[in-house]
């Protein structure tokens, strides 16, 4: 079996994740400040980590196409492009979750929470922008130079939304951490990369078949 | 008096269940794609 | 040297195929007015509100305008062939993306200069620090959005649904320009006690700076395949 590995790595992800949930939940203190709410903050930044990863991935995977130019490069920013996008929305969702109780509001015009949202949306359109281009080649050339674009964007958006945003306070981050809480967040943090890794890795699986399955219908037409 | 948020669980469970919702329903979706590609 | 001829070439052909097709550039002006017009009716009469968010009602209208605008001067290359014409000539791509762009930022700085006087009509602003200087930051936000506008356009006028392509593609990634553009324009509407202007401008320029080289590069590859 070829891809035993990787569910190797998904399992060790998924009990990784079991064990730091647990941990963050029950046996990490509750914050001085945050008081219980600091919990979400175990499983909302290692998601933020394994996104920004991912879509980190996909730019060098993006360059890799350019300049190689075989099918594994595509399928592989397919994989990477979409796990990311839905690791992005995912990371939204947990932020705004936490902003309410935190700041009282669902939605704050934090740097952070706003270049995701700018990101996942510039990503999703990539997403969509493979979905109308037929010709796989151009499909895979496109992608490519679309995330370039889109991932050198991330600092500017976060400058730009940092200066947008410097007449309000700046948010007070608790560094009262304690040893608990370090280790909740560690094991989270990997966790959330085997897991990312796994999901890339089957979501290539899945690309490769298509593409093999694409070629054969242009070869025979 | 410390100013600590109280309460605030169910956002805490909230946050823990979307993201295991989310993880969960995508990775199925990703089997079950592929098993309709592998013939 | 040879690019900047090559690109100076573009251009010039860019903007004879505008001129031509004038009546289309006019649909668009007509199309920047009606938002700006809209605007005005999703605010309320209020005209303290108004004048407040003039510089962003400004900039919206000319985001919006500028995907009409930016897929039409594709359409035409990809009607008839010209685009695939001009790559089979020994031109540079780089050439005529920059010419593609600069004829681009042409149209949009324009629609964006006759908005103005609308604009101080329909939401009683003053531009106490010059229309100049307004001027100058329409040309510099307008080569924001036409930057990655003109590449993005080169690819989704050739996908299929490139109307909705497009917006969907460019609106995420000209956050950083639109906002730097809506605060300057809104310094000068309003007068810069602070001082901020510069650094509003600064910013949109690492942008301009950023894209204008970037899209360079990549266009060549976005056209060949």
């Amino acid at each position: 079996m070829k891809d035993r590995w990787e569910h190797l790595v998904g399992l060790l992800g998924l009990a990784l994740f079991g064990f730091g949930t647990w941990h963050g939940l029950v046996v990490a203190p509750p914050d001085i400040y945050m008081g219980d709410v600091q919990r979400i903050m175990y499983v909302h930044v290692p998601t933020a980590w394994a996104a920004l990863l991912t879509l980190t991935f996909a730019f060098f995977v993006a360059i890799g196409w350019l300049v190689r130019g075989t099918w594994r490069w595509d399928a592989l920013q397919e994989a990477s492009i979409e796990v990311g996008v839905v690791l992005g929305a995912l990371l939204i969702a947990q932020g705004s979750i936490w902003a309410r109780p935190t700041w009282g509001v669902w939605w704050d015009w934090d740097p952070r929470l706003t270049t995701s949202a700018v990101l996942v949306l510039a990503f999703a359109g990539i997403l969509a922008l493979r979905s109308f281009v037929d010709d796989p080649r151009r499909r895979a050339t496109w992608t490519a130079v679309a995330a370039i674009v889109a991932y050198v964007d991330v600092p500017i958006v976060y400058f730009s939304v940092r200066w947008w945003r410097s007449l309000h306070q700046v948010q007070s981050s608790p560094d009262t951490v304690d040893k608990p809480m370090v280790l909740a967040l560690r094991i989270n943090a990997f966790a959330l990369l085997f897991l990312a890794t796994w999901l890339v890795a089957r979501r290539y699986r899945l690309a490769r078949a298509r593409n093999r399955a694409e070629l054969a219908d242009m070869e025979a037409a | 008096m410390t100013g600590m948020i109280q309460g605030g669980w169910e956002f805490v469970q909230a946050a823990y269940g979307v993201s295991i919702a989310t993880l969960a329903i995508y990775a199925i979706s990703m089997e079950l794609r592929l098993r309709k590609e592998k013939p | 040297m040879e690019l900047l001829y090559q690109c100076l070439i573009v251009l010039r052909k860019d903007l004879l195929q505008q001129w031509r097709a004038r009546a289309r550039l006019a649909a668009v002006v007509a199309f920047g007015l009606t938002t700006l017009l809209l605007f005005s009716f999703a605010n309320g009469p209020d005209t303290t509100m108004l004048r407040l968010n003039a510089a962003g009602y400004l900039w919206l209208a000319l985001l919006l305008s500028s995907t009409l605008s930016l897929g039409e001067s594709f359409r035409v290359e990809t009607q008839n062939g010209a685009l695939e014409g001009l790559l089979l000539l020994p031109t540079d791509p780089r050439a005529i993306y920059y010419g593609k762009a600069l004829g681009n930022l042409v149209v949009l700085t324009g629609l964006g200069l006759a908005l103005i006087p609308v604009m101080v009509a329909l939401y009683d602003v003053a531009i106490p620090m010059g229309v100049p200087r307004l001027a100058g930051v329409i040309a510099l936000g307008s080569a924001g959005l036409v930057a990655p506008g003109t590449l993005y356009a080169a690819l989704s006028t050739r996908a299929r649904g490139s109307d909705v392509l497009l917006p969907l593609l460019l609106f995420p990634l000209v956050v950083p320009a639109l906002l730097s553009s809506v605060k300057a324009t809104a310094l000068i509407l309003t007068g810069d006690p602070m001082n901020q202007l510069a650094s509003w401008l600064g910013l949109l320029t690492a942008f301009n700076l950023i894209y204008w080289s970037l899209c360079g590069l990549l266009f060549g590859r976005v056209v060949e395949d």
